[in-house]
């Protein structure tokens, strides 16, 4: 059985990286909403993981060893911004 | 001193800011049950809460990986979207737990500057006792393999309880996670609520240990990673059995809380 939450492969820790700040840096995720071309090329990602981080393709970004918690968690991150209307606070 | 709260309950986001994909007369019921707490614990009169939870890639990223860690700082603070949160640390408990916790051979990694992840505040946020005690930050990690196994958990729990046992402090042990659910994954919209079921009966009847004999691979097909949190209480609170406050199964999550009895 494949695990749902894997060793992250080293190779995808620009990625990794990348995610975690967009998820847990309010400064970096304007950044990249603003300019994801530029805010991904100082994440230093390369070809495939730009095509997928753009494209927001959560298999192809765990199929790169993005680790799913992270996908998860900035995707729901990116729509509190763009949609803030849509969420009840308590 | 002896404990003077046992509880377990879930940090779902969603119970602090609801998307409208979550049904909210669920959210509220959740809600309720924190409220529960809340009480228990402001009639417990606590000293402290250490509260141990599952980072979700927040304090800790791939930069240093602890299986276990405390949080050691005068305070920690997190943040999501709208809300900021701060809270005392309560240091001479902090500190006795990683002194006592290293010196019974436990490695425990400490901190004294990290970002509080939503497992901390989310329960905090609805169930801090009345007057707000001080915290200690218990880390267990539960989402970056290879994890703590939870034999190790319950190990680390027992002798957290002979260390809190000698404080002079009165505290409360909440464990935060749970239970099933896979974020991120292909299975995220069929969490295996039959399992959670079966553990909550399990824990019912004061069969907690029994929890030590789960393998990390059988948490991850679960859905429930995060229940190393819970092994870790179930270490410091042994055969209580345990009383179910609710148990909401939403489209993605099994919301739990469970309360055990503490002498």
């Amino acid at each position: 059985m494949n695990a749902h939450y894997f060793f992250p492969p080293a190779d995808a820790y620009p990625l990794n990286r990348c995610l975690y700040r967009l998820k847990s840096e309010p400064a970096y995720r304007a950044r990249f909403v603003a300019d994801r071309e530029t805010a991904m090329t100082e994440a230093g990602l390369d070809h495939a993981a730009r095509a997928a981080l753009a494209a927001f393709d959560r298999d192809r970004l765990v199929g790169l060893g993005a680790h799913p918690y992270l996908v998860f968690m900035v995707d729901l991150r990116l729509k509190m911004e763009r949609a803030p209307a849509t969420f009840e606070r308590f | 001193m002896p404990l003077v709260a046992a509880v377990a309950c879930p940090h779902t986001p969603q119970l602090l800011m609801r998307p409208d994909t979550e049904d909210r007369d669920l959210v509220l019921r959740v809600h309720a049950a924190y409220a529960r707490v809340q009480r228990m614990l402001t009639d417990a009169r606590p000293d402290a809460i250490c509260l141990i939870g599952g980072d979700h890639v927040e304090g800790f990223f791939l930069s240093a990986v602890p299986a276990f860690a405390v949080a050691v700082g005068a305070r920690v603070a997190g943040h999501f979207g709208p809300y900021d949160y701060s809270f005392p640390v309560h240091e001479p408990l902090a500190r006795a737990i990683v002194e006592q916790g290293i010196e019974r051979e436990f490695d425990l990694l400490y901190t004294q500057d990290v970002a509080l992840d939503y497992a901390f505040y989310v329960p905090l946020h609805f169930a801090m006792p009345a007057p707000a005690v001080p915290i200690v930050p218990l880390y267990v990690n539960v989402y970056l393999p290879p994890q703590p196994t939870p034999r190790r958990c319950y190990a680390w729990g027992r002798v957290l309880r002979q260390i809190l046992d000698g404080r002079p402090e009165r505290v409360a042990l909440v464990a935060s996670g749970g239970m099933s659910h896979y974020p991120g994954t292909d299975r995220y919209a069929s969490p295996d609520f039959e399992w959670d079921r079966a553990m909550l009966a399990m824990l019912r009847e004061g069969r907690g240990a029994e929890t030590a004999r789960l393998t990390g691979e059988e948490l991850d097909k679960a859905g429930n990673v995060e229940l190393r949190t819970w092994i870790t209480l179930l270490g410091a609170v042994g055969d209580a059995r345990a009383e179910v406050l609710c148990y909401e199964p939403s489209w993605h999550h099994g919301n739990a809380m469970v309360a055990w009895p503490v002498r």
